[in-house]
């Protein structure tokens, strides 16, 4: 009963935020309202028993997205034209046609879905059955650097490609959007950050840790630990630099380098291409892919080819 | 329908395997080498993801010759656990494509974005991540991993337009960005709903759960899936994103993106109504639809490619025109031409993929020589740039489907296949394709050939001089693009034994 009543209150709640979103006059606003929908829809697959997605729409839906819409509203106010303040009016004219399809299409999906059988024998079945197979009883890890490792390591090039992208587009190099060192010496400043990033270091690795029995990986403890480089830019830290050094350069590419070459090797020796030999092997592979995954988001946050430590 | 599962399953040799794993992750180790800082590491993740391409691929061609399609596990879990990688004789083909259209463009691009210097910095680790892409999405047989493989591909071709740096190319990439994000939001609902109904993401297993799903959720998935596509595909009406975004590209990406990047749409529709869709679901519908959109892509976008006034645009708005012969073919999968519409299809998909690739990089040497690439401007063009003007004539015969060139064979094809199974209207589209594709390549080359306004007329010191070896590209691809309509007879065989089975309705 109680059960029914969180689950109502979340559905409204999500809706109710998606419709504040989208009819915002504000764009702030709007972002803000993002953020909370974020929120709330991790708390929705906590209710749906997905905790493991629960993690990553908090982390990375709710939290480095937030983030990301944040520091751009900072950007546009500071670079941006002046009518960054509300949408225009091609927005509005166009919201009309595009609730409705976007309707339509909700209501075509739901009533699908409502059709849908049970079937046998399914892909995530077999997953459960063979995840001894993998050697972690995470059935998420099984999935992401098992079964499927395949599609995670393209997945980390998607990410190096946001990167590529970002950096590609950023045509000249502006400073000015992160708060320079002038902020750095408010007193409670340093205290925070002594609390606050080694404990974002110490959650990171224990969700990686942590990602072979139980909820966690190398996507959520990234983005946890990007968290505290964000706040680490944000506290004027570490600041923007014309160029990125050859250590982040190779930090961007760690992940996706050292999971296709440890997958190479194993097809050097005679396995399949892939398959990871063993569980120390996962951990290898996550460790790297969890310090591209982290120094990555913190460069597309600061928006800027490097970042340096502040004099 | 014969699907390839109902042939005996090939087993790969091992070399066949790690030459299919080295197509994928030579360009890809390639583009990390590209990151790092200098100029050696650039060169050597060019060089190194890119060369051995060919020769990996004849290892693969013969082997798919010899010994028909293969399938190859990786981590070694079988499907639908794991991800399978597919081979067969339409897969080499277009891994054929990206090799020599992406090595050509690649040579192309050396001279505009040095590698090692600051915009060959940003350029080449995406090139290689775009090369890489596409190879792992012409093999991979799982609809999910494909998804993957399509975000990457969108993802690496739109920052490559933006590097263009124009405002007209930053806006334009913005809404090919702001599209293709649908897009692919459609395609993976539609996904998420196929396997629930099968049970299974794979590419070539899923039609085995489909007979017994309920017909609602396969239209719905399969409706999604294929609106994904055609937008990814920028196939009429969905192309508003396509003109813009190819003509404000810098030369090599025009050429990659027409060529091949709105292809891997295309490949996915052939592969997911011809090999995924078994015939007890009635698809005659949906393939005639499909390829009345293809008549409308021809038609508007011939139309439209008459009235532009830039030559980048023109040959944009071709593109538009010539991907709807790609989904002419699709009626005829029931008719006992099936077999020479499909390789009039692939043809097609091959000819203008080299054709469309020289004209833009020819379109690219008359822009950068002449500095502008209005029609208008280019009078006496014969005089300035002769070898880029011939270029053009050229690919643009293959265009037209003039003979001798690969895209006289192709349309030859399809006029045979239309003829035989007896559909008069899609007849009648090819021959009004074909009669616009002649009137505005016509148009381009009555336009450079003008000279009656020796007023208006630059001195010839304004002309920028090219490298030769830009030249050449285009040359090069243009003279392969008429090629293909001499030495076909082996690759026709090599098509055709790919046709994906006699499709015959229930």
């Amino acid at each position: 009963m109680i059960g029914l009543a969180i689950d109502s209150v979340l559905a409204l709640g999500i809706v109710w935020m998606a419709l504040q979103t989208v009819r915002s006059d504000s764009l702030f606003q709007a972002m803000l309202m993002f953020i909370v929908f974020g929120l709330l829809m991790s708390l929705a697959w906590a209710r749906l028993h997905a905790p493991d997605l629960a993690l990553a729409e908090a982390a990375i839906g709710a939290g480095i997205t937030g983030a990301l819409l944040l520091v751009t509203w900072r950007r546009l106010q500071v670079h941006g034209p002046d009518d960054s303040n509300g949408p225009r009016l091609m927005t509005r004219w166009l919201a009309l046609p595009i609730a409705c399809a976007s309707a339509l299409l909700v209501i075509i999906i739901g009533w699908t879905a409502l059709q849908l059988p049970a079937v046998p024998g399914t892909a995530g079945e077999l997953t459960l059955q063979r995840l001894e197979d993998i050697g972690v009883s995470n059935p998420v890890t099984g999935v992401l650097l098992g079964f499927r490792a395949y599609d995670t390591l393209m997945e980390m090039a998607v990410l190096l490609a946001a990167w590529l992208g970002a950096r590609a587009v950023a045509t000249e190099f502006r400073p000015g959007v992160l708060p320079g060192p002038a902020h750095a010496e408010v007193p409670l400043v340093g205290a925070l950050l002594s609390l606050v990033v080694p404990i974002s270091i110490l959650v990171a690795v224990y969700l990686l840790q942590a990602g072979g029995s139980a909820p966690g990986g190398a996507f959520q403890g990234g983005a946890v630990l990007a968290a505290g480089g964000v706040l680490l830019c944000l506290t004027g830290r570490l600041e923007a630099a014309a160029q990125a050094s050859a250590l982040e350069r190779v930090g961007v590419i760690l992940g996706l380098a050292v999971f296709s070459l440890t997958g190479l090797i194993v097809m050097a020796t005679g396995g399949p291409m892939l398959a990871l030999p063993g569980v120390w092997a996962i951990y290898l592979v996550e460790t790297a892919l969890l310090l591209s995954i982290a120094l990555t988001l913190v460069l597309l946050f600061a928006a800027a080819p490097g970042l340096r430590r502040a004099p | 329908m014969a699907t390839p599962l109902q042939t005996p399953l090939q087993t790969h040799s091992t070399m066949t395997s790690e030459a299919l794993v080295a197509v994928i992750f030579l360009p890809l180790l390639g583009a990390c080498a590209a990151v790092m800082p200098g100029r050696f590491p650039a060169r050597l993740g060019i060089v190194a993801g890119l060369l051995p391409l060919p020769g990996l691929l004849v290892a693969v061609t013969l082997a798919v010759w010899h010994d028909g399609p293969a399938w190859l596990e990786l981590g070694g879990w079988a499907a639908p656990l794991g991800i399978r990688l597919f081979v067969d004789p339409l897969a080499v083909l277009m891994l054929w494509m990206v090799a020599i259209i992406g090595g050509i463009a690649a040579a192309h691009a050396w001279f505009d974005f040095p590698p090692g210097t600051g915009t060959g910095q940003k350029f080449w680790p995406l090139w290689l991540l775009l090369i890489s892409a596409m190879n792992a999405l012409f093999l991979s047989a799982d609809l999910f991993n494909l998804y993957v493989c399509l975000e990457l591909v969108t993802l690496t071709a739109i920052p490559l337009i933006a590097l263009a740096g124009s405002k007209t190319a930053i806006r334009a990439s913005m809404r090919y960005l702001l599209l293709a994000l649908l897009a692919s939001l459609l395609y993976l609902l539609g996904v998420a709903l196929l396997y629930n109904a099968t049970g299974t993401l794979d590419l070539y297993l899923v039609s085995d759960g489909l007979g017994a799903a309920p017909p609602m959720v396969v239209t719905t998935a399969l409706a999604l899936i294929s609106l994904g596509l055609l937008l990814k595909g920028a196939v009429f009406p969905l192309h508003i994103w396509l003109p813009q975004a190819h003509a404000s590209a810098p030369g090599p990406v025009s050429a990659v993106l027409s060529a091949l990047v709105v292809k891997t749409a295309i490949y996915l529709l052939y592969r997911l109504w011809l090999w995924s869709v078994p015939a007890t679901v009635a698809a005659e519908g949906a393939l005639t639809l499909l390829a009345v959109l293809g008549a409308g892509a021809l038609l508007y976008g011939g139309v439209l490619a008459l009235l532009q006034e830039r030559l980048k645009l023109v040959i944009a708005y071709s593109t538009v025109a010539q991907l709807g012969y790609l989904l002419l073919i699709l009626p005829m999968a029931s008719s006992s031409a099936w077999p020479i519409a499909w390789q009039g299809g692939t043809y097609q998909l091959l000819s203008h993929g080299l054709a469309k690739a020289a004209m833009f990089l020819a379109a690219a040497n008359i822009l950068h020589g002449l500095g502008s690439d209005r029609l208008s401007d280019l009078q006496r063009l014969d005089q300035r740039q002769p070898l880029s003007l011939f270029a053009l004539a050229m690919a643009g015969v293959s265009i037209m489907g003039l003979p001798p060139s690969g895209g006289f064979l192709a349309k030859w094809l399809l006029l045979e296949a239309t003829w035989r199974s007896g559909q008069w209207w899609l007849l009648a589209v090819l021959v009004a394709g074909s009669l616009l594709a002649a009137a505005y390549v016509f148009r381009i080359l009555a336009a450079t050939l003008r000279r009656d306004d020796p007023t208006e007329a630059r001195p010839a010191a304004e002309t920028r001089s090219i490298p030769a070896a830009q030249t050449a590209c285009a040359l090069l691809l243009a003279l392969l693009a008429l090629a293909a309509g001499f030495a076909a007879a082996p690759l026709l065989e090599f098509i055709e034994a790919g046709t994906p089975g006699t499709w015959s309705s229930p």
